[in-house]
């Protein structure tokens, strides 16, 4: 009993935290909504402040959507900006995708450049150096290739850069257009957990968190920092480059302006890979505050009882109540964010989007299971600091520092040996 | 070089992703070329009167507005991919014996063709509405879930000369007796599920007009295959 009331405990301190989740998320989302008149004056005012920016595109395979998400920063309502996709190699599947967005917009500055770089460890990093060599204008957008933007966005982010105490403008993002059941959980995930706990660390903790999907900065203040082969390898170049930025005294900004991430055809190995990495990943930069996760994750701390003590009527009882308290608080997200999506975006544009418009709830009944998926990855990076990322395997070290991890000896083997019996098998 | 893919089903008949899904799925993936071309089933055996009863063909009484969706898809492809869209459909005999089952692709159909037809009835009205005959994985597959249809191929003396082309690769599997038989070749991807999108595909040197694409795939020149892979 005196175990069971421990966890009991624990997930009334997990479900305390996300009540503060959700009114972080409530509060953001309300102030971007009292600041509508204000920007739209701000939008419509001769005054804005829209300086040319070089938006820098890296890409890598095809994401969810790929044409569509490009093609939304061709269709900015800003007066300069270029546009610059940058590959490593012209053979990618998603090369053909950005000369075809290229074509359609012919009166666009859009370069698409293919240059191998292997200067560092993170390929993300090594996608953008090329790009950023060339890149024009003194503002530069690093935006990731699976974002949908409205036609606002670059107004909405850039208007804070006329402080010249801003260093960096990240953005909130949210999960939409799931249509399969992998999907469905990493968007159950963006629209819970990912988006809830930016909100908090911005809202109560006034922690600096940059979402890598959508980093708007200055070159003079990436360069004070030692520019992007500053965080050629390490994982989290977004963290490190915020965290950065704001120990030179800038300050990072969370922009209310909610970015899509389109995420269609995952299946359920996609999402487990996803986020064990950013599992380790938060492990190795977080430390001992990674334990916050697990108790931050309430219905998994009440299904506990029923794996580690009994299943009874109380135990049953326990965790249906919480993953039924947990499913309602994440319709509320939902809600919240459709309706800040109708109000801010969608009806400004004059843009049918079924899918973004869509609010299907039985959907949410599927939260419980995530998070039991979630409380069970949660372990893997105590016991693993190996990821495999865009077909490269590293070793995660401090502040996600990253060094080579080649299969050698038994390892190597062992995947011998698998992929053999797969190709016999299949 | 055009990247195509002209072996595509929807839930016109067993895909799993809706028609204006799967020219979007396509569009967002950078193609050239595609063909839509959902399965029509014979009603004269046993297995052909399950896909009926289970609607998983399309029919007489509903293949105009199947052709009219794709045409209407068709077009939005073009403005928003500059996507070609050719309408098609994948006449499909079949039998409980893999020897006496065969596919094939009908391309660029313009009026219904029944399953039940004997071979040459059915490839004289595809030759007079001038549209292009594919045979359809002509030879063992490697899946454990599908079924072989060998019929074409064990009579390929008397019906090549009504093939336009034969698949030299379906989704995963490689034929290599139609690159020794020195056969018209492409290759496609059997779409049924999003997955599918990674597989065999052909790609073409010619250019993005359907007559062009259909003498190109008739000749034979400037044809070649690709593993798509992400």
């Amino acid at each position: 009993m005196t175990l069971f009331l421990i966890f009991v405990c624990l997930t009334a301190i997990g479900l305390i935290a996300y009540g503060f989740q959700i009114l972080s998320i409530r509060s953001k989302l309300k102030a971007t909504n009292i600041k509508i008149k204000e920007a739209r004056q701000f939008l419509t005012s001769s005054e804005s402040f829209c300086p040319p920016v070089s938006i820098i595109k890296p890409l890598k395979g095809l994401d969810d959507n790929l044409f569509d998400n490009l093609e939304s920063f061709c269709l900015q309502d800003y007066p300069e900006y270029e546009i610059i996709f940058s590959l490593q190699d012209c053979n990618d599947p998603a090369y053909k995708v950005a000369r075809k967005v290229k074509e359609k917009h012919p009166d666009k500055d859009i370069s698409v450049i293919t240059e191998r770089c292997n200067i560092g460890l993170n390929p993300k990093v090594n996608n953008l150096i090329p790009a950023y060599k060339i890149a024009k204008y003194e503002h530069i957008l690093i935006s990731d290739s699976n974002v949908l933007v409205s036609s606002n966005y670059l107004k909405e982010i850039t208007k804070h850069m006329k402080d010249p105490s801003v260093g960096l403008v990240s953005n909130m993002i949210h999960g939409t257009s799931e249509r399969t059941f992998g999907s469905i959980l990493e968007n159950l995930h963006l629209n819970s957990f990912i988006i809830g706990s930016v909100c908090l660390l911005d809202k109560y903790l006034r922690m600096p968190c940059v979402i890598g999907k959508s980093m708007l900065m200055r070159k003079k203040d990436l360069e004070f920092i030692g520019g992007l082969k500053a965080v050629k390898d390490v994982l989290a170049e977004d963290y490190i480059i915020g965290k950065r930025i704001h120990e030179m005294g800038k300050k990072v900004i969370l922009s209310t302006h909610l970015i899509r991430n389109v995420n269609e055809y995952w299946g359920i190995k996609k999402f487990i890979n996803r986020h064990t990495r950013w599992g380790k990943l938060r492990w190795k930069i977080g430390g001992i505050s990674y334990i916050s996760e697990l108790i931050g994750n309430p219905v998994f701390m009440s299904f506990l009882p029923l794996i580690l003590l009994e299943v009874s009527k109380i135990t049953l009882f326990f965790a249906m109540f919480v993953s039924f308290v947990k499913i309602l608080g994440d319709i509320y997200i939902g809600k919240l964010i459709q309706k800040q999506i109708k109000t801010t975006q969608l009806i400004k544009q004059k843009i049918t989007d079924s899918d973004a418009l869509t609010f299907n709830p039985f959907r949410y009944f599927l939260s419980p299971l995530k998070d039991i998926i979630i409380g069970i990855i949660w372990f893997i990076p105590l016991v693993s600091n190996k990821v495999v990322w865009r077909g490269n395997r590293y070793k995660i070290g401090k502040d996600s520092q990253l060094s080579l991890c080649p299969d050698t000896g038994i390892l190597l083997w062992k995947y011998r040996l698998l992929n053999a019996l797969k190709t016999r098998f299949a | 070089m055009l990247l195509c893919d002209f072996h595509i089903h929807t839930k016109y008949s067993d895909g799993s992703v809706e028609l204006r899904k799967t020219v979007d799925l396509f569009g967002q993936a950078g193609f050239d070329v595609i063909a839509i071309t959902d399965h029509v089933v014979n009603g004269d055996s046993s297995i052909g009167k399950i896909a009926h009863r289970f609607r998983f063909t399309v029919k007489e009484d509903n293949f105009n507005n199947y052709l009219s969706n794709i045409r209407q898809e068709s077009e939005r492809a073009w403005d928003k991919y500059g996507m070609l869209v050719i309408p098609g459909v994948e006449i499909s005999k079949n039998y409980l014996s893999s020897d006496k089952s065969a596919h094939f692709l009908v391309l660029d159909i313009k009026e219904f063709i029944p399953a039940n037809w004997s071979y040459e009835k059915i490839f004289l009205e595809a030759k007079k509405q001038n549209a292009l005959i594919i045979a359809c994985h002509p030879h063992h597959s490697s899946e454990i879930t599908t079924r072989d249809t060998l019929f074409l191929w064990n009579n390929r003396e008397k019906y090549s000369k009504y093939i336009d082309a034969w698949e030299i690769a379906n989704r995963d599997d490689v034929f290599n007796v139609i690159s020794l038989s020195k056969y018209p070749y492409i290759a496609n991807s059997d779409f049924h599920k999003p997955k599918h999108i990674y597989s065999w595909k052909t790609l073409l040197n010619c250019e993005k007009n359907i007559v062009s694409i259909k003498q190109c795939i008739k000749h034979n020149k400037g044809v070649a295959i690709t593993l798509f892979r992400n």
